[in-house]
């Protein structure tokens, strides 16, 4: 057992003993704080949160403290120093800023407040200072999107000779190399004879997919997949491909959203990764309050992201954003 | 005689220097990839450049008048928000006209601010760009907007049409281009942008309405960004909240690249479009290079920073300042 580890492990055990010895002195009711990323930058996130407080309002042993950063570190910053003065029993936070949050964190758990991270991670280096992480795994995810790219070249027979071009998320984001590396991991292992062609970011921004592809469809002749790192820039690259009469292309995305679902109803788009802003948000929750009740809980404690095509899309509901 | 022709073409180079450093980059970039000087690239770069160009062409005449926009990126954002929202609430006929009062607003608030109150208008439209952005995100409840029958609406005509084999964004640009620059060089109003970014002071005593003529620089900047809004939310049918975030700067570079000065009195709707294919076209030209994208971010700027060089260096007729 490594320094690291053995701090990990005190820095549990201690929240769990403060977690019991809470659970006995107030009769169970546990007051839960959450500092969030962006609410409103996104639909993922505006429903997250919608989602967070009816869970919380379900559960009459809860009482939650909601916050939002605005996107802003420093302000994410001081409202962990408010929740800490509030004294409440567990924080749950959605970094800003994998790296700037850390010692906000870390105060957190040295007031013996135990820190669930939600959604992204923060950087190893805070790792010690975090009870718990409750998100999707993106490495998965970007793997599952290899998988059903691969299997749908096998479907038509062109698993020996396809060509793919990715469009990743935004630079420098967890989510976004990590998507991108379970991808380019795995396809070699599951389509050996596919080429990854090229690798452009599009931010995150559906108009910025669209110059992306635009300019890879004037660049290559011949484009069989398109992996985009969210539905949003999936579409994004669709629409380019639709505007430039170029058919046949298979798009797979991730985190499946509304028009990356109704894109695939049409039958312009083959796949994603079903990823619900409802189920994080209840997944933070309930990890949470397992820690708050002592229960062993992963470090690392992914929800299920699965695989969503047009052949069972039918068993997903659409998504609300 | 030497000497004559010489200084003559001195002269020209001077006036011209920034389309001297836009032909070297595509003569450079045509030379690195056969595709870049094709009929379907070229379209390509040019329609999907046309919104920031669209919004430069206002910004032009804030910049000529001694102000600056920085809001022009979230209200984008706002117009093409407002317009999908609108066109399933609506329709488009009625959605279309309302969106652009409601930009219209937005712009005659700034110019009231910046031009009656003669508040400095870099804080007036940062503040205005957050609290645009704000606005819009009520608006939506922070929601993606998309129209819902993609297929059945005839909105998609400006974004994605064509006319006469040309796409219309590019038409709406060009359009938009010829009327604004018209008006900015052969009419009264045109040269009275000119003296109030020239000298406010003088052309306050030589009878301009200066407030007036600043109010109705951010109306017709508020004007362009309801066109681009209009194009964007054509083009994909459907739209983040953020989609407009950090155009204003790419949008001022192609002004500023174009020549205009910062500080007001100069610069033209001409050079603004060529500051607005030079950004288009780099940032084509690096994807078709197919260069790392760490890369691409310094890249644009080395060249941003070159071509501006090259123009400055033209007007002075040397490479470094005399004075330095």
């Amino acid at each position: 057992m490594n320094l690291r580890s053995t701090f990990a492990a005190t820095t549990a055990a201690t929240a769990m003993l403060a977690g019991a010895a809470f659970a006995g002195e107030h009769g169970g009711t546990m007051r839960i704080g959450i500092t969030q990323n962006n609410v409103g930058v996104d639909s993922y996130q505006t429903t997250y949160e919608q989602a967070f407080i009816a869970a919380a309002e379900e559960n009459e042993n809860v009482e939650t403290v909601v916050l939002d950063a605005g996107g802003d570190v420093a302000r994410q910053i001081a409202q962990m120093e408010d929740l800490i003065q509030q004294d409440v029993d567990a924080i749950i936070i959605w970094p800003t800023n994998g790296e700037a949050v850390i010692p906000a964190v870390r105060k957190a758990a040295q007031a013996d407040i135990p820190v669930i991270v939600t959604n992204s991670n923060i950087a190893e280096q805070g790792f010690d200072f975090v009870a718990s992480f409750s998100g999707p795994d993106n490495i998965t995810q970007g793997a599952r999107s290899a998988e059903i790219m691969c299997d749908k070249f096998k479907e038509e027979g062109i698993e020996g000779e396809a060509r793919v071009v990715q469009i990743s998320g935004q630079p420098g984001y967890t989510t976004a190399i990590e998507r991108a590396k379970g991808f380019e991991d795995r396809l070699p292992e599951v389509c050996p004879d596919v080429t990854l062609v090229e690798t452009q970011p599009g931010d995150w921004n559906r108009e910025k997919s669209q110059q992306v592809m635009e300019a890879f469809l004037v660049k290559y002749d011949d484009i069989d997949g398109v992996y985009a790192g969210d539905d949003n820039m999936g579409v994004g690259a669709l629409n380019a491909a639709k505007a430039a009469g170029r058919d046949g292309i298979i798009f797979v995305g991730a985190t499946n959203f509304a028009v990356g679902y109704e894109a695939m109803a049409a039958g312009d788009y083959w796949g994603s990764i079903y990823q619900s802003p409802v189920d994080d948000a209840e997944a933070a929750l309930q990890t949470a309050i397992d820690i708050l009740n002592g229960e062993e809980v992963p470090f690392l404690n992914y929800f299920d992201t699965p695989k969503i095509t047009q052949d069972n899309m039918d068993e997903f509901s659409k998504p609300v954003f | 005689m030497a000497t004559l022709s010489k200084q003559k073409i001195g002269s020209v180079l001077a006036k011209q220097g920034i389309l001297i450093a836009f032909a070297v980059f595509i003569v450079a970039f045509t030379l690195a990839n056969n595709k870049f000087l094709t009929v379907d690239n070229v379209f390509s770069v040019v329609r999907s450049s046309a919104i920031l160009g669209v919004m430069a062409l206002g910004v032009t005449f804030v910049v000529i008048s001694g102000n600056l926009d920085l809001s022009v990126g979230s209200m984008m954002s706002f117009s093409t928000i407002v317009v999908l929202d609108l066109h399933d609430k609506i329709g488009p006929f009625l959605a279309i006209p309302a969106m652009f009062a409601m930009t219209l607003c937005l712009g005659a608030f700034i110019g009231i601010l910046v031009g009656y109150l003669r508040l400095n208008s870099l804080i007036v439209t940062l503040g205005m760009l957050s609290a645009i952005h704000g606005l819009t995100l009520t608006y939506s409840g922070g929601q993606n907007m998309d129209i819902a029958d993609k297929e059945g609406t005839w909105f998609s005509v400006f974004g994605q049409g064509t006319a006469l084999g040309i796409p219309v964004p590019i038409l709406i640009f060009a359009l938009l281009a010829a009327v604004l620059g018209l008006m900015l060089s052969r009419t009264p109003f045109g040269r009275k942008v000119y003296a109030v970014g020239g000298n406010g002071t003088a052309a306050t005593f030589s009878g301009i309405r200066r407030a007036r003529t600043v109010f109705m620089c951010y109306i017709l900047s508020a004007f362009c960004v309801a066109t681009a809004g209009l194009i964007q939310a054509s083009r994909s049918l459907g739209s983040q909240n953020t989609v407009g975030q950090g155009l204003e700067l790419e949008v001022l570079a192609a002004v500023i690249l174009g020549g205009a000065s910062l500080m007001g009195g100069s610069g033209t709707i001409f050079k603004t479009v060529i500051g607005v294919l030079i950004l288009g076209f780099i940032q084509n030209g690096l994807l078709l290079l197919g260069l790392q994208f760490y890369v691409q971010y310094v890249v644009t700027w080395v060249i941003i920073i070159l071509a501006v060089w090259l123009d400055i260096a033209a007007k002075r007729g040397r490479l470094w300042s005399p004075i330095a």
